[in-house]
């Protein structure tokens, strides 16, 4: 066993000395018995069975591939700006960037070409490639603020910063703008019911969150009825003006913890 | 004795068998299609299977001794299948395993992996969805896109009656100017810039001829060699003829001399023919025995 590893690791070796530039393929063989010499300007001798045994030396289709780089024709969401050189796996820059148009081979014309002038560059729209997908994370839940059923309280912008965080995102008080009017508690009129808050994203993007606010007390007895999935379930909106802004909808993704 | 042969003196050095050129409609085929059989089935195709060896000499590990190399390429076996993707230049090898020392060897066939894929054509504005391998995809990429990849391979590293097909298509589509990029005349200009470079090493009976299999270039042969022979069947050649002399015996019904007619007698109008048959039409019966068609149905 020890001595097959050995010498498969060996014809790697051999393989990497003689490869001048690089052979990509499937199967690279070689023989394992060279037939015998012929005369120089003579048919070579007839094969036999023995001169069709071959070995793998290499399969390149297990190896790693190298990233590729690729000039962005656009901005593409979470992959880079317009005239962006960026290097990703082949697969990905292939089907996601190239052949739908995004992108294409890296080539000194084209750096050129696809660079941005200078009144793009003025005209910021987008203030990271990552930026959007928060936004779309960030619109897609339904985030639970569960205030205090037996104290008194007013809706704050670090209530909304802590449920966040429960949900997996962290963000600053300054990012977060409640609706202009004034939430307070403990109202179980306003259980399960629905509000919109808007969260800046780099002082640029802007998400809209949908919120619900759920009523919890210290003592056990006190607590509210568990309801299942209640992040599914159609709400009615809390605030009048926000009605229009904030329609419910019924099937919302739940909270990613 | 060799004088008297077909093959003349040739046959001194041996008989030799016709070849698929020498024989047949073969041998009519056009020195643009020999360069393209020539480009595809007799060059030396870039090394994928194998390791090439550069040097001409080289020194045995064990004795030292120098020796010629003398690499004989495998057999490569291009199935149907391969034909109908693109393989970029991989093929069925079919040989033996020597798994243990101790034991028989094996039949083993090597496959490539093949899977399928969308390739981009710019020049003819086209998505196409072709069994590719990893390296297809890889080579594209060396290349700068599909068309590159076409255009600046051989034949004999394409090795597949598609990917030869399509060749064929792109750089007739280049010749004519990109007619499916007309809608973008900016874009069309820039593709054809980009190119028509490779447009110089053709001719455009080459590029006619380009990429056929043998049997498609003998199609193609037939096809032109019956257009080329116009047969005009005798009973339309011997009418006219009848209506030149009936013309000229000054029969009223035979019309009047076309000036078009005097140039081509094989030709004939549909007037004349109407004219001919009211003449026939136009003669009494006398008897009612005419009428009667002796070969007509039965009536029971």
């Amino acid at each position: 066993m020890l001595k097959n590893l050995c010498t498969t690791q060996l014809y790697l070796l051999k393989g990497a000395n003689n490869l001048k530039q690089q052979v990509r393929t499937t199967f690279v063989l070689k023989r394992k018995y060279e037939p015998l010499l012929h005369k120089t300007n003579e048919k070579p001798r007839r094969l036999r069975a023995k001169h069709f045994i071959y070995e793998l030396v290499e399969d390149t289709q297990v190896k790693k591939r190298p990233n590729m780089e690729v000039v962005l024709k656009t901005f593409v969401e979470g992959v880079g700006d317009k005239g962006d050189v960026v290097s990703m796996k082949p697969h990905f820059v292939y089907n996601k960037l190239l052949l739908p148009g995004l992108a294409t081979y890296k080539t000194p014309e084209n750096i050129v070409k696809y660079s941005k002038t200078e009144a793009e560059k003025s005209a910021v729209q987008h203030s990271s490639a990552y930026a959007q997908r928060t936004v779309n994370m960030l619109e897609s839940i339904v985030l639970a603020v569960i205030m205090n059923k037996d104290e008194p309280w007013v809706l704050e912008p670090w209530h909304i910063k802590a449920s966040l965080r429960k949900a997996g995102f962290h963000c600053k008080e300054e990012c977060i703008k409640l609706p202009s009017e004034r939430i307070e508690g403990p109202d179980l009129r306003k259980e399960n019911k629905e509000f919109s808050c808007i969260i800046t994203i780099n002082k640029l993007e802007q998400a809209t969150l949908k919120c619900r606010i759920h009523h919890w007390s210290t003592d056990p007895s006190e607590r509210l009825p568990y309801v299942l999935e209640h992040w599914k379930l159609p709400a009615e909106p809390l605030l009048e003006s926000s009605q229009n802004e904030a329609p419910t909808s019924n099937v919302q993704k739940p909270i990613v913890k | 004795m060799a004088h008297a042969t077909p093959q003349g003196v040739k046959l001194l050095n041996g008989f030799k068998r016709p070849g698929r050129f020498e024989k047949g409609l073969g041998a009519q085929l056009p020195e643009a299609y020999k360069k393209f059989w020539r480009e595809w089935k007799l060059t030396k195709p870039a090394a994928v299977h194998y390791i090439p060896k550069e040097s001409e000499w080289e020194r045995d590990e064990v004795t030292n001794a120098i020796k010629p190399v003398q690499s004989i390429p495998f057999p490569l076996i291009d199935t149907p299948e391969s034909h109908q993707g693109i393989w970029g230049g991989e093929a069925v090898i079919k040989g033996f395993q020597k798994r243990e020392s101790t034991k028989r060897r094996v039949p083993h066939f090597w496959v490539p992996t093949l899977r399928r894929s969308v390739v981009h054509s710019q020049v003819l504005n086209e998505y196409m969805s072709v069994v590719v391998t990893e390296r297809t995809l890889e080579q594209i990429h060396e290349c700068h896109g599909f068309d590159h990849y076409l255009l600046k391979n051989l034949a004999c590293d394409l090795r597949s009656a598609l990917a030869l097909k399509l060749k064929r298509k792109i750089l007739k589509s280049l010749q004519m100017g990109c007619p499916a990029l007309s809608a973008e005349p900016k874009h069309q200009s820039e593709v054809l810039k980009e190119y028509s470079p490779y447009l110089a090493s053709y001719t455009s009976e080459e590029i006619d001829w380009y990429g056929h299999t043998y049997l498609e270039a003998i199609h193609k042969l037939q096809d032109q060699l019956r257009a080329a022979e116009k047969v005009i069947p005798h009973k339309v050649e011997f009418r006219s003829k009848l209506i030149e002399r009936l013309r000229e015996a000054g029969i009223a019904e035979a019309g009047k001399k076309d000036p078009r007619d005097s140039v081509s007698h094989g030709d004939h109008s549909d007037a004349d023919i109407d004219a001919l048959t009211k003449l026939e039409s136009s003669t009494p019966s006398s008897s009612w025995l005419s009428k009667i068609n002796p070969f007509g149905k039965k009536e029971t």
